[in-house]
């Protein structure tokens, strides 16, 4: 396994880090601000639906991180540069952080609003798949012990779940459904209001960027683990 | 005709070498001899769930025996043989797809009328869940296999691979429980096929490197 560029990377890494932590601490800060204090409470759900400024941003973004691992997947099957394993490799136990976030402040939110902490319902369901999709892709890298063989075959794997999610997810949907359709796919007019929009893509942005910090860092733990593999053997 | 011996190779080692064969049928009747000291013993008032028993069944049984079809093959060096023989390799995916059905599946099939009588299911029942079994498994077969030729190298690859499988399974189970969604259950079937032809063909060349 070989890599180029590798140490300007590095550099530039180091340089944009701590601002990308610095915006990830302000907008965390003003987003929470709205989010909690300086928006109105649903009228039917009352002060319970606040949770849905952590809910909702988690569970797109593990749906997008997702995408993301599958494209580089792909992509390196396409180059076979291995630093899209990498891209892959370090996006995977972010995306399952989330993942795993969306499914627990879901259930959450679900006890007060649908009174129960789990249904086995088609969105819940699939949220639950695609957390073992992760696993799966996490422990490819950690039982095969040949790490050429294992960017190989996580690379494979990636793409075979990539493939399956819409499966699973027209099943599921034809077997089972109780979560409200989307409300924010509709760009043009959302079914939510602006009062309450704002604080959500606050939320987002937060999201977003403390992905892209966890991101940059593991990706730079994951170079550094190339060099030291390389030094070393 | 090295399609047909490898078929036969595979079929006598299920068969004869020690008791695999009578594995999955007797899977399947363990499994239902289980249902009834959890439910009662009014046998009548779950047959509805009877279904969800065979599919789990086969599940469960395509999933313990993954290891036959390319592992054992892979550990004694056997594989590397078959791949020299210069037989290209979508017959050879394509004979341990055939061979690994037949050894597992029939065997659940032929079982499937007499644990209906056990469980009072109607005859008409048993011909549709015998048909959905018919079209869904050969995809479960494909795709476990597939699997455990993805994950050969691991060394503890036991619930790895069930980790990777069983997602993959979950459409196969909710429309083979459904009667009515045979064409879906074949549609998923081939589909699962050129995925898997693709992808065992994929880790074949890998680990004959």
């Amino acid at each position: 396994m070989y890599l180029k560029l590798p140490n300007k990377i590095i550099d530039s890494l180091r340089r944009m880090l701590p601002a990308f932590i610095v915006a990830t601490i302000v907008t965390f800060m003003i987003g929470i601000y709205y989010a909690i204090l300086n928006s109105p409470p649903d009228y039917l759900q009352g002060d319970s639906m606040r949770i849905m400024y952590v809910h909702v941003p988690a569970a797109w973004l593990a749906l997008s991180s997702y995408s993301f691992l599958a494209l580089s997947c792909i992509a390196w099957f396409i180059f076979r540069n291995p630093i899209f394993n990498l891209f892959a490799k370090s996006i995977a136990p972010i995306g399952a952080t989330f993942t795993l976030i969306a499914l627990v402040t879901g259930s959450i939110w679900g006890k007060p609003t649908w009174g129960t902490w789990w249904a086995w319902d088609a969105r819940l369901t699939s949220m639950l798949i695609l957390f073992f999709l992760y696993i799966a892709y996490i422990m490819t890298w950690q039982t095969i012990t040949n790490k050429d063989l294992a960017a190989k075959i996580s690379a494979a794997l990636g793409i075979i779940g990539f493939i399956n999610i819409p499966i699973i997810k027209f099943s599921v949907d034809w077997w089972n459904t109780l979560h409200q359709p989307a409300t924010i796919s509709k760009l043009s007019a959302p079914s939510i209001h602006i009062s309450m929009l704002t604080p959500l893509m606050l939320m987002t942005c937060a999201y977003v960027l403390f992905l892209i910090t966890l991101f940059l860092i593991r990706y730079k733990i994951e170079i550094l683990d190339q060099k030291i593999l390389r030094v070393s053997s | 005709m090295p399609f047909y011996n490898l078929i036969i190779r595979d079929l006598k080692l299920a068969f004869f070498s020690s008791t695999n064969f009578l594995f999955a049928a007797s899977f399947l009747i363990l499994i239902l001899i289980l249902v009834p000291f959890v439910f009662g013993t009014n046998v009548g008032s779950f047959s509805i769930l009877f279904t969800g028993f065979i599919w789990i069944s086969i599940a469960l049984s395509i999933l313990l025996t993954l290891d036959r079809v390319f592992n054992s093959d892979y550990e004694d060096g056997n594989l590397d043989t078959i791949i020299l023989t210069q037989q290209s390799l979508e017959l050879i995916v394509c004979s341990k797809f055939i061979s690994h059905w037949i050894a597992n599946c029939i065997p659940i099939i032929i079982v499937i009328p007499i644990a209906g009588l056990l469980f009072e299911v109607g005859i008409q029942d048993i011909l549709n869940i015998i048909l959905n079994v018919l079209l869904g498994s050969p995809g479960m077969v494909f795709i476990g296999s597939a699997i455990s030729a993805l994950t050969l190298g691991s060394k503890r690859a036991g619930i790895y691979k069930t980790i990777i499988i069983v997602p993959l399974y979950i459409p196969f189970i909710i429309f083979g429980s459904n009667q009515e969604s045979g064409l879906v259950l074949l549609g998923l079937s081939m589909t699962a096929f050129v995925f898997s032809l693709f992808t065992s063909i994929y880790s074949l060349r890998l680990y004959a490197e």
